[in-house]
C-alpha cells in the first residue's frame, strides 16, 4: 500500500520534477560548465580555464560594485516600501467598499513596464522640465538627480519602491484579512486605543506576511536590471550598477559568456546568503516576540 | 493519377523555394526598404523568398543577433551591423568573407564603392561586412541663436567656441552651448558622438588602434579632453537629463546625424536649414588651418551573411544582395526612405542622386563629408574599450578630477592593458 502511494506521489510529482530539471538543474549545470571556459557562445573553439573566470570576477572594480550596489538600494527600498505597502494595505482594508479596485489600482505600477516607467521618470527630471524648475525656483537647489552618486541610488531605489509597494500591498492586506475581528474586540473592552491595537495586534500578526515582503524585497533588489539600464547604465562612478548589468554587459558587449556565467554564479551566491542571514533574522526577531 | 502528379509539382516547387531570413534595422523606414526590396526581388525570382523583420531589440539588437546565433536561431543575412560588431562576429567565425563569394568585383564596380569599401577589411585581409550607409557626423549651430548674440558666422576652433559661450552665459544664463548628459556617462557607444568625432577631427582622421596597440594621436585626444573640460568649468555644458534641448533652443550647439531631419520633418517642421540653423564640421583646434578638409566620425553600417545559415540560403542571400546593390536606383530608394547617405564614392557625382539632394540641401553637407568620415575602431574588444575611454578619461576629464593629460594617460593604460600588453 505504502508503495503504491509512493508511485503515485511520484508521478503527481512530476511535472514539477521534470520543470526543475529542465529549466533549473540542466541550466545550473550547463553554467557552472560555462564558468569555467573562454567561449562568446558562438565560436567554434572554446577554452579551459578552471577557476580564471572567478578570481577574475573577484578582482573586478565593477564586480565589487555589484555586490554593493544591491545594499544601497535595500537601504532605500526596504523601508520605504515596506511603509508604504503598509499604509496602502490599511488604507484599502478600512475602505468598506471598492477594495477590490483600489488594490487593482496600487497594484498597477508592477504591471507597468520598467521601460517605460524609467522614460517617465528621465521625463519628470528633465532639466528644464517643471518639476526641476519648481525645486530650482522654490528650493534654491540644483539636485543632479541621475548624476550624482547618492541621489542616482535614491532616484533609483524610490522608483522601485513605486513600483513594488502596491504588490506588498497585496501581501499584507491578505494579513490584515486573516486577523481575527475577536482579538480587536476583546482589546476595546480592555479600553486600547487603535494605536495599542496596531503594535499589538496587527503588527505581530502580519509577521508571515512582512517575513514574505522581505525575503521577496532583498531578492529583487540582487535582480534590477531596466531602470538603472534605462536611466544611469550602472553609473555615475558604478554607484548603481548591479548584477544583472554586469552579466548582461560582459555577456552581449563584451561576447564573454563564460566570465558572465561565472559572475552569475557569485550573484546566486550573494543571493542565497543574504537571503539565509535575512530569514535568521526574521526567525529571531519574531521568536523574541513569540510571533512565530 | 492527374491529381498526384500535382500534388507533386506542388511538393517539388515548395522544396525548391529557398527562403532567406533577413533581418533589417529595427527602424522602421529600413524596414520598409527592405520590404521594398524583398517584394520586388520576388517577381523576378518567384523561387526565392526574402522574409524581412525587424531585429528584436531586446534589449540591444546586437544582444539579439547574437542570442539568436548562439539558440541556433539566427537569420541569414542582417543589416545594422557596424564595423567593431563585425570583428566580434569575425572573431566567432560567424560570417561569411564576401569577398569570396561570385560576383564581389562586379558589385563594388556597380556600386561604385571601391575607395568606401577600404577602411571595412578586416584583419585577414577579408570583407565581412558591406557597408549600406554612412552618417558621416557633422555639428549643427542655432544660427538665430549666434545672431542674437551679435555672431555671424558660426565658430571653427575650440577658442572661438568658448568665445562664443562666454557672451552666450553672460548674456542668457538659462541657455547653454551644448547639452549631453551623456559626456558623463559610461555607455561605450556615446563616445562615438563627443570624443571619436572632435578626435577624428583634431588628428586629421588619424587611427586609434593598429592590431593590439592603442597608437592615437596624443596631442589631439589630450587636445580633445581640455576642450571639454574647459566648456564644463565655463558653465558652457549642460551634463544633465534634458529632452530636445537644440530643438527647443535651450542648447545653441549639438553633433547631428542624417537621421534627424526625418524626426524634425514630423516634429519640429520650424527647423530649416540657413533659417535657423547651418551645419558645420567638428570643431578643431585652434593651430589647425582654415580651409582644409576637416575629419570626422563616421556612425557606419553594413550587412552581413551568417555561416550557420545552409548554403543554399546563403547563396540565395547574396544574390538578393548583388541584385539589390548593382543598380544606382535602388541605392536612391535607400537615401529617399532612410535619408542614410548610401556608402558610394560618387554620391556627390552621380547624377542618380541629383535631383534628391537637391530637394535634400542638408544632405548635401554629409555625402561631401564622406569621404572623411572615419568609421569607428576595428576591434573585438570595442565596448570595453570605450568604457575605459569614458570611465578613466573622458568623464574625469570632463568633472575636473583629473588633468586632460592625466585622464588620456590613465585612459591610454587602461585601454592598452585591455588589448594586453
Amino acid at each position: 500500500m505504502q508503495r503504491y502511494f509512493s508511485r503515485w506521489g511520484w508521478l503527481l510529482a512530476s511535472p514539477y520534477l521534470l520543470f526543475t530539471l529542465v529549466f533549473f538543474v540542466v541550466p545550473l549545470g550547463w553554467g557552472v560548465w560555462l564558468s569555467t571556459l573562454s567561449w562568446d557562445l558562438i565560436s567554434p573553439s572554446r577554452e579551459f580555464l578552471g577557476l580564471q573566470n572567478f578570481a577574475e570576477a573577484l578582482r573586478s572594480p565593477r564586480v565589487h560594485a555589484a555586490m554593493l550596489t544591491p545594499f544601497r538600494f535595500m537601504a532605500i527600498f526596504i523601508p520605504v516600501t515596506v511603509a508604504a505597502a503598509l499604509v496602502i494595505a490599511l488604507v484599502i482594508n478600512s475602505v468598506k467598499r471598492f477594495q477590490g479596485a483600489l488594490a487593482i489600482a496600487f497594484f498597477l505600477p508592477y504591471l507597468a513596464s520598467g521601460v517605460a516607467a524609467a522614460l517617465v521618470v528621465r521625463g519628470v527630471l528633465d532639466y528644464f522640465g517643471p518639476f526641476s524648475s519648481f525645486v530650482r525656483t522654490v528650493f534654491r537647489a540644483d539636485p543632479d538627480w541621475l548624476g550624482n552618486p547618492t541621489l542616482a541610488v535614491v532616484t533609483i531605489s524610490l522608483m522601485m519602491a513605486w513600483k513594488f509597494s502596491g504588490y506588498d500591498a497585496l501581501i499584507f492586506l491578505a494579513g490584515l484579512q486573516s486577523i481575527p475581528h475577536e482579538l480587536y474586540e476583546a482589546a476595546n473592552l480592555d479600553g486600547a486605543t487603535p494605536w495599542v491595537n496596531f503594535w499589538q495586534i496587527t503588527f505581530p500578526m502580519l509577521y508571515p506576511s512582512l517575513y514574505t515582503v522581505l525575503i521577496l524585497s532583498v531578492g529583487a533588489m540582487f535582480s534590477v536590471f531596466t531602470e538603472p539600464f534605462i536611466l544611469t547604465n550602472g553609473g555615475p562612478q558604478l554607484a548603481t550598477h548591479t548584477w544583472t548589468l554586469e552579466i548582461y554587459y560582459q555577456l552581449f558587449s563584451s561576447l564573454r559568456a563564460g566570465y558572465a556565467s561565472s559572475v552569475a554564479l557569485l550573484n546566486a551566491v550573494q543571493v542565497f546568503v543574504a537571503v539565509f542571514l535575512v530569514r535568521r533574522l526574521m526567525e529571531w526577531w519574531g521568536g523574541r516576540y513569540g510571533w512565530q | 493519377m492527374r491529381r498526384c502528379l500535382l500534388l507533386g509539382a506542388l511538393a517539388l516547387s515548395l522544396a525548391s523555394a529557398q527562403e532567406v531570413r533577413f533581418w533589417s534595422a529595427p527602424n522602421p523606414s529600413q524596414t520598409q526598404f527592405w520590404e521594398e526590396m524583398a517584394q520586388a526581388y520576388r517577381e523576378v525570382n518567384p523561387d526565392v523568398t526574402i522574409t524581412v523583420t525587424p531585429i528584436p531589440e531586446s534589449p540591444t539588437s546586437e544582444a539579439a543577433i547574437l542570442a539568436s546565433l548562439a539558440g541556433g536561431t539566427g537569420p541569414t543575412i542582417s543589416e545594422n551591423i557596424f564595423i567593431g560588431f563585425g570583428a566580434q562576429l569575425y572573431n566567432a567565425s560567424a560570417v561569411v568573407p564576401l569577398n569570396t563569394l561570385p560576383g564581389w568585383e562586379e558589385l563594388l564596380a556597380a556600386r561604385n564603392m571601391a575607395t568606401a569599401i577600404e577602411t571595412w577589411a578586416f584583419p585577414d585581409g577579408n570583407f565581412y561586412i558591406l557597408p549600406i550607409y554612412t552618417n558621416a557626423m557633422l555639428f549643427g549651430w542655432r544660427i538665430d541663436a549666434l545672431q542674437e548674440l551679435g555672431v555671424e558666422t558660426p565658430p571653427r576652433t575650440y577658442s572661438e567656441i568658448l568665445e562664443v559661450c562666454a557672451t552666450l552665459r553672460e548674456q542668457n544664463p538659462n541657455r547653454f552651448l551644448l547639452a549631453r548628459a551623456d559626456l558623463l556617462s559610461n555607455v561605450w557607444w556615446q563616445r562615438w558622438f563627443d570624443f571619436f568625432i572632435l578626435y577624428d577631427a583634431a588628428s586629421n582622421g588619424a587611427p586609434f588602434i593598429v592590431g593590439n596597440e592603442i597608437v592615437a594621436d596624443d596631442e589631439a585626444a589630450v587636445a580633445v579632453f581640455d576642450f571639454y573640460r574647459r566648456l564644463n568649468e565655463a558653465g558652457c555644458l549642460l551634463t544633465r537629463e534634458v529632452t530636445t534641448p537644440f530643438e527647443v533652443g535651450n542648447s545653441i550647439w549639438s553633433q547631428l546625424g542624417p537621421w534627424t531631419f526625418a524626426n524634425w520633418r514630423e516634429n519640429f517642421p520650424e527647423l530649416q536649414l540657413g533659417e535657423n540653423f547651418v551645419l558645420t564640421d567638428p570643431p578643431v583646434p585652434d593651430e589647425m588651418p582654415a580651409g582644409e578638409p576637416v575629419y570626422t566620425f563616421a556612425d557606419a553600417k553594413g550587412l552581413v551573411i551568417y555561416q550557420n545559415a545552409p548554403e543554399e540560403a546563403r547563396e540565395a542571400a547574396w544574390e538578393f544582395v548583388r541584385w539589390v546593390f548593382s543598380d544606382p536606383a535602388n541605392d536612391l530608394a535607400w537615401f529617399e526612405t532612410t535619408n542614410l547617405p548610401p556608402t558610394r564614392d560618387d554620391l556627390g557625382s552621380n547624377e542618380t542622386f541629383a535631383a534628391f539632394l537637391e530637394e535634400n540641401p542638408a544632405l548635401v553637407q554629409y555625402a561631401e563629408a564622406i569621404p572623411y568620415a572615419v568609421p569607428p575602431i576595428v576591434n573585438q574588444n570595442f565596448a570595453d574599450i570605450q568604457t575605459a575611454l569614458s570611465e578613466q578619461g573622458l568623464a574625469p576629464a570632463v568633472r575636473g578630477d583629473k588633468t586632460p593629460e592625466q585622464a588620456w594617460e590613465d585612459a591610454k593604460a587602461a585601454m592598452q592593458a585591455l588589448l594586453g600588453e
